[in-house]
């Protein structure tokens, strides 16, 4: 069914110089579910989401959007939300300035209606109303990411990626932001393409994880149908101590 | 939600006054691009029907944020908090109506007035008053940065095992050799154009032949040493502000210090020995290359051959001047090495204030080099020299 993919990536290779990132790699995202990325470091996650978005090109390959090809550029701004790894903030605007930096470009709002969404969206990120007027400097890191997130959102957009969205933050914000992001997208019927390391992230928001090893999705589907996977990278990574804790623990949360 | 349809419908919506409580129809898609022009008729409605609506949302086509932050917001009765408790009523059915209305609901908080910008003479006046207080404060903190470099510097002259020889060899290549080419050209063109200058001035009174000790006079005294210093300061001093700061970003200084490496002694003296030693040479190169110039232009303007150039040269530019010139130069090379370093030294955690740091730093080494020069000027001139 044509339908069902929001992003369909065919036969994509990506070389840098000599060395072979992506080779001939196949990727479907289907329409509203969250699929995370995982993968060891360098094998390719991030520029994959960047060439989603049109920062990159790959040396060939098709990436379709919507069913239209990414090579176009950037027509697709108004559908989509990204959040970079450490927020890509600017750095002059308040958190609100921010947030509001989508609306005005793209779309006709007077300026109270324009104040109160962009307050809605950081709340929405959990953001408190005493926070809106601070510079992304003076907040902390997990602060930082909520903020970036609600300018990720603020033009509701279809399609939401996100770049190591729990990276550098302790685990119990950590955990808070994964549970706010899946109720995000249930509430908002997002489409989430998310890059991570975090074993806790995979268990808290995933529909289905795809692993990018060797240049190609080495295995796809629920985490379940992943973890049975006989690749040996992922068996070190959901076998290993980290992947058999995060396990322990989700299990227990289930049994509650 | 039929999402991804690209068809950019209307919204509208009728008040249907039925019974005790009024209800609000919703047609057509309410989307973020379609809301806006709804925005206005349904503050002044909320205001006219106050909390407590029921919302029709059979006609409702697809709905995102924006559109169910409309909607809640007239039906808990207007723009501010409202009445959070204004229970979410549907008429009819929707996929995603309740769901986002709750959303909305849920992310409400009236927002706090952002900090007053103050405009006008007032503002104005105290912006002035902190410059001035933050000018005094930046010269304390140059000062005493300065002390400390001054110590740094002694400690590692006494002990010279602790120069880091290959830091000062690379500072001066970098800082000092490469600038070789910029600098020359530079004071080429300076001493050219004032011999073409002065010797147009000169002929209104006869007096070309004086042209060639303007050259020499300017050029020793002033010129060459002023404008190495300024090339500097825009080269090296902002190069030492740059590498420094972008050290400190990365927190290399603060491994340093805890692999017990003096940042001073390690970063800073190097610089200050590299530049004392390179400044006097290029200053040097400079004079070469001013003379050169104001030969060139007496040459070709005035007909004055290179030997009795650099014979007038010799005879009546007396070699006090020159030594005027260059006796300057350690104190430019101070003044460029501590205050790069210094700047560097003090960037924060974040990228715009290493770009900040860089452009005060350069301003600043300008600024002195000049202030300097003309204190230098005035001593030299009350000394007769």
């Amino acid at each position: 069914m044509s339908d069902d993919a929001a992003i369909r990536v065919r036969g994509l290779v990506t070389r840098f110089g000599d060395n072979v990132v992506h080779d001939g790699l196949d990727l479907d995202v289907r329409r509203g579910e969250v699929l995370c990325v995982i993968g060891p470091s360098g094998c390719g996650k991030s520029v994959l989401l960047r060439q989603i978005v049109g920062l990159e090109h790959p040396t060939s390959g098709r990436i379709e959007v919507f069913g239209d090809p990414v090579a176009q550029g950037f027509d697709h701004a108004r559908r989509m939300g990204v959040m970079f790894q450490d927020g890509a903030l600017f750095s002059k605007l308040t958190l609100k300035e921010n947030v509001e930096v989508p609306f005005k470009e793209h779309i006709r709002l007077s300026p109270e209606l324009m104040s109160e969404l962009a307050g809605l969206k950081l709340v929405m990120a959990g953001l408190d109303a005493s926070t809106h007027h601070l510079k992304p400097a003076e907040i902390s890191g997990g602060m930082r990411k909520r903020a970036a997130l609600a300018r990720a959102l603020a033009l509701d957009p279809e399609l939401l990626f996100l770049d190591e969205p729990t990276a550098g933050l302790d685990p119990v914000t950590a955990a808070k932001f994964d549970e706010m992001l899946r109720d995000l997208a249930d509430a908002l019927g997002l489409t989430v393409f998310l890059v991570t390391h975090d074993l806790d992230t995979l268990h808290e928001v995933a529909d289905r994880v795809a692993v990018l090893h060797g240049g190609n999705v080495a295995a796809i589907g629920t985490l379940e149908e992943v973890q049975a996977s006989d690749n040996p990278w992922i068996k070190d990574y959901f076998r290993g101590p980290r992947g058999r804790a995060a396990d322990r623990a989700h299990e227990g949360a289930g049994a509650r | 939600m039929a999402a991804g349809a690209a068809n950019i419908g209307t919204a509208s919506f009728d008040l249907l006054e039925e019974g005790a409580r009024p209800v609000l129809a919703l047609k057509g898609d309410w989307t973020l691009e379609n809301v806006s022009s709804l925005d206005a008729p349904l503050r002044v409605l909320a205001e006219r029907i106050g909390p407590g609506a029921a919302v029709d949302v059979a006609g409702l086509g697809r709905m995102d944020v924006a559109g169910a932050y409309l909607v809640d917001r007239t039906i808990r009765g207007g723009a501010a908090a409202g009445n959070l408790d204004a229970p979410i009523a549907l008429r009819g059915a929707h996929d995603a109506a309740e769901r986002l209305l709750n959303v909305a609901r849920a992310s409400v908080q009236p927002c706090p007035e952002g900090p007053r910008v103050e405009h006008g003479l007032m503002a104005l006046v105290e912006r002035a008053g902190r410059g001035m207080h933050l000018f005094w404060q930046e010269a304390i903190l140059n000062l005493s940065f300065f002390g400390q470099t001054l110590a740094a510097v002694a400690r590692v002259l006494v002990r010279p095992d602790r120069i880091r020889w290959v830091s000062v060899v690379n500072v001066m290549e970098l800082a000092g050799l490469n600038a070789l080419p910029i600098i020359m050209t530079l004071n080429f063109f300076v001493g050219l154009v004032v011999a073409f200058i002065g010797a147009r001035t000169l002929q209104d009174f006869g007096a070309t032949v004086f042209t060639v000790e303007l050259v020499g006079v300017s050029v020793f005294r002033e010129f060459a040493c002023v404008i190495t210093a300024v090339l500097l300061a825009g080269r090296t001093d902002s190069a030492f502000t740059a590498e420094i700061g972008s050290m400190k970003m990365r927190q290399e200084i603060d491994a340093m210090r805890v692999m017990g490496l003096d940042p001073m002694e390690a970063l800073v003296a190097p610089r200050v020995i590299a530049m004392l030693v390179m400044t006097p040479l290029l200053t040097f190169a400079a004079v070469m290359a001013g003379l050169y110039g104001g030969l060139a232009a007496c040459w070709s303007y005035l007909d004055v051959s290179p030997a009795m150039f650099f014979s007038r040269i010799r005879e009546n530019v007396p070699a006090q001047h020159f030594w005027v010139g260059m006796m300057k130069t350690p104190a430019f090379a101070l003044v460029l090495a501590v205050i790069g370093c210094r700047h560097g030294l003090s960037v924060g955690g974040d990228v715009g204030s290493l770009g900040k740091r860089v452009t005060t730093s350069v301003v600043q080494a300008i600024f002195v080099v000049i202030l300097l020069d003309a204190l230098f000027a005035i001593w030299f001139l009350e000394m007769d020299l």
